[in-house]
């Protein structure tokens, strides 16, 4: 398992890359320059070139290329023009938030998606999975911005439960703050769950072992807890892990609504300064992040089924 | 006994013991749409650093609340000489937030580093080469050659003066954690969440500011903004879309204020490319536009119609009027240029700007009358720069606002090619206007100067390189008590001024 695991590290590499590669290439495809963008509209034309200069734009591409690369090897994975720090520590600073929601918006979804795709699953066809079913749809087709508001005039103007946004100090306040957010992108990742895990359950429910357990006789809840739910949770896995790397660069929408300083809302920004030490920067780590995070998902199917082989 | 409580019971004593202890710490909240990407004077030219360092650090002098005129900042009093080389100022006993004096030492340090490479507004103060230093209060700045901007400039941001020795032992690291002059010290910054600033003790204006702290809290959706003063969290949010100030207005505890900022708001008409080479093209162009209706659809009223692409400031023109909304002359103008049957064009237009997204939407069904079909196209914020900038376009909804209170900034960005921008790259051209400008820039300022203005803009506007739209209005909402804020034409605002009264 070990040696497996250090292997498919050992395949990162070349990944990695291939993706400083492209990620450096496709900001050169893309219009816009840094020095433009920060000086406006009152920069002469050997102002502008002055400022690439002293961000060493002007250097042949091999040569930025060669930089940025060190970079990436030395840890700080570049400074931004901008913000004039290191990459890294712009991540450092962010990564709580995001890791933060992550987490949070991970367990609201299996407490929500568990019980209800066990329910439908047990009354299959019958009015409580249709319902249920119906209410994830719409889950899954809601606009995340909607929920927002809704959530922020409901929850937290109209009942005064949460604030309605920012970020706090200490853990018990952030995840009273982070709760709305959270429970946005929670819910959609729910409803994503829910639906899977139904189909897997009746899958599972319908295999020639199930009949054996039953046969050997088994209570119904040991089958379920022992066979069924296991063995059907593979689904769910590969979802989560799916939902995890999404989540670490794509929730600028929550972000921005609830002003919670995540990554997503760093990159977001970085595009429109043209800030492209950032924008490369926080692509390879969101790239290290996917990779690292469909390891752990290919880990945790072989933990919950041991027919799976990590090679 | 245990009384029974309600949930909302409950809440509802918590709220009133949080707002008790808000009165008594005396922090002022302030919803703010940008984090600042850098507090180094020199270095930025985005909002939040701009209005986040104004609280930190002072400059010599600075524009009044009018914005027409300059008032003393850390200079109490100065002089120009008759032939404008030499600017003398002379320094007020005032100390950074750490307590040790401000020198001219310092003066001079602050002023050649925003003159150097390093700085973004070098082009600036580059034009003073000499300076001189009479004694710890007294500083003589001296320039080669005339430069009538060159004062004014001085009450820009990027002039702020910074402790020359604890800026040269720092470097970089000063500006984590700045010492400045001005009314606020920084107290911590949680980047893209919030600015936490406290009263400088040693502020040089006595009693000021009011409040004991401020926070400047980063919420970059405007909707949420407003919803945050609503729920009590904060005392003053910044621009609330402009659709909600009339129902933000009538709900109780809350009032809205808006200003005209320096900026104008206008299409770029590129004059290098078939029609727009025509002036009468031009012109029908605007003569198509209602202005009036603009403002009330895109602006929500909180505007007003834009005679020309200079913002209205020092020495605007008050005669010069709009163009009017005549379709049928514009009509006649077409017709007579060669276009009875209109034209096609494409507009382009920042997909994240949503005003300028309305207003293309609103342009396209105007010019429509008139036979003008516009294809728009939306492109992302960079990309529609680059686009413009190469001269790859036709149309193009845009805007400037000026750093300064000067109109040569602007004027020279607009109106004049060749210069940065060849006239902020419509490439259209006028001897006459190019000429001024030169002479503006040497002439002392008075009401010569201010007739130079006068002309320039009156050129632009019949020349008409650009559609004229409108001057948005900066809008802020605040809660019942909060006494003195407002924002200024410069766009920042002085929360050293404002009071908490509950």
């Amino acid at each position: 398992m070990i040696l497996a695991i250090l292997k498919r590290l050992l395949m990162l590499v070349p990944v990695l890359i291939g993706i400083t590669l492209l990620s450096f290439l496709l900001l050169q495809i893309m219009p816009g320059d840094p020095a433009s963008r920060a000086m406006g509209t009152r920069a002469s034309a050997e102002e502008l070139q002055a400022m690439r200069e002293l961000w060493g734009l002007d250097k042949p591409l091999w040569v930025q290329y060669l930089y940025f690369l060190r970079d990436c090897l030395t840890g700080s994975f570049g400074v931004s023009i901008f913000h004039k720090q290191p990459i890294i520590t712009l991540v450092a600073e962010r990564l709580p938030y995001t890791l933060a929601i992550v987490a949070y918006s991970t367990v609201i979804a299996l407490v929500i998606a568990l019980p209800f795709a066990i329910l439908a699953a047990a009354n299959r066809g019958r009015l409580a999975d249709v319902a249920i079913r119906q209410v994830f749809v719409v889950l899954i087709a809601v606009p995340p911005f909607w929920l927002c508001y809704v959530l922020i005039l409901g929850l937290a103007l109209g009942m005064g439960w949460f604030p309605t946004g920012g970020v706090g100090e200490g853990l018990l306040e952030n995840l009273h703050r982070l709760f709305l957010p959270s429970l946005v992108v929670g819910l959609s990742t729910a409803a994503l769950i829910q639906q899977s895990l139904r189909a897997a359950l009746i899958d599972t429910m319908q295999a020639d072992y199930i009949d054996t357990a039953r046969a050997k006789g088994l209570r119904r809840r040991e089958v379920f807890l022992r066979h069924v739910l296991p063995n059907s949770l593979i689904s769910t896995i590969s979802i989560i892990g799916v939902r995890i790397s999404w989540i670490i660069g794509g929730t600028v929408v929550v972000e921005k609504i609830f002003s919670a300083p995540g990554l997503g809302s760093l990159l977001i920004d970085a595009i429109v300064s043209r800030d492209l030490p950032v924008i490369r920067g926080l692509t390879v780590f969101f790239a290290i992040m996917v990779v690292l995070v469909n390891l752990i998902t290919d880990i945790c199917y072989a933990l919950a089924d041991p027919r799976v082989r990590l090679e | 006994m245990i009384p029974r409580m309600t949930m909302k019971a409950l809440l509802l004593a918590t709220a009133v013991a949080m707002t008790g202890l808000a009165a008594q710490a005396e922090t002022l909240r302030v919803a703010m749409s940008s984090d600042p990407l850098s507090l180094d004077p020199i270095a930025t030219s985005d909002n939040g650093s701009i209005w986040t360092q104004l609280l930190i650090f002072d400059t010599l002098i600075r524009p009044d609340r009018t914005g027409e005129g300059l008032e003393p900042g850390l200079a109490e009093s100065w002089t120009v000489s008759e032939d404008g080389l030499t600017l003398t100022f002379k320094l007020r006993d005032a100390k950074f937030s750490d307590g040790t004096p401000v020198t001219a030492e310092d003066v001079q340090f602050s002023i050649a580093r925003a003159a150097s490479e390093a700085s973004g507004w070098g082009r600036f103060y580059r034009p003073i080469t000499g300076f001189q230093i009479m004694n710890d209060h007294e500083i003589v700045m001296t320039l080669a050659e005339p430069f009538t901007p060159a004062f004014n400039n001085l009450a820009l941001f990027a002039a702020a003066i910074l402790p020359k020795a604890q800026v040269e032992a720092k470097g970089e690291a000063f500006f984590e954690a700045p010492v400045g002059s001005g009314p606020f010290v920084l107290k911590a910054w949680n980047r893209g969440s919030k600015i936490e600033l406290e009263k400088n003790p040693h502020y040089w204006q006595e009693g000021k500011p009011h409040v004991d702290a401020a926070v400047l809290e980063i919420v970059t959706e405007p909707s949420a903004r407003v919803i945050k003063l609503e729920a009590g969290e904060v005392d003053i949010a910044l621009d609330p879309p402009l659709n909600q100030l009339e129902a933000l207005d009538a709900k109780d505890g809350i009032s809205v204020g808006q200003t005209i900022p320096y900026r104008a708001d206008f299409v770029q008409l590129n004059t290098t490319k078939k029609p727009f080479d025509d002036e009468r093209v031009r012109q029908a162009l605007n003569l198509a536009v209602d202005k009036e209706a603009l403002v009330q659809g895109v602006l929500y009223g909180a505007g007003k119609p834009a005679a020309s692409a200079m913002p209205v400031m020092a020495y605007a023109d008050p005669d010069l009027t709009p163009y009017a909304y005549d379709p049928a002359r514009a009509k006649e103008l077409l017709a007579e240029a060669g276009y009875a049957g209109g034209f096609e064009a494409q507009l382009v237009v920042d997909s994240g700007a949503a005003t300028s997204r309305n207003a293309a939407i609103a342009l396209q069904a105007m010019l429509q009358q008139v036979g003008v079909k516009l294809k728009v196209q939306m492109l992302e914020g960079g990309t529609q720069w680059e686009t413009t900038k190469a001269g790859n376009y036709e149309m193009s909804v845009s805007y400037t606002t000026s750093d300064t209170i000067d109109p040569d900034q602007i004027i020279g960005f607009v109106g004049v090619n060749p210069e940065r921008a060849n006239a902020y790259h419509t490439e259209w051209r006028s001897d006459r206007l190019n000429e001024l400008y030169a002479a503006e820039r040497k002439a002392l300022d008075g009401p010569e100067r201010g007739e130079m203005f006068q002309e320039m803009v009156q050129i632009l506007h019949d020349g008409a390189p650009y559609i004229f739209l409108y001057h948005p209005a900066s809008a802020w909402a605040v809660k019942d008590g909060v006494k003195g804020f407002e924002v200024l034409p410069t766009s920042n605002f002085r929360l050293e001024e404002v009071s908490i009264e509950n």
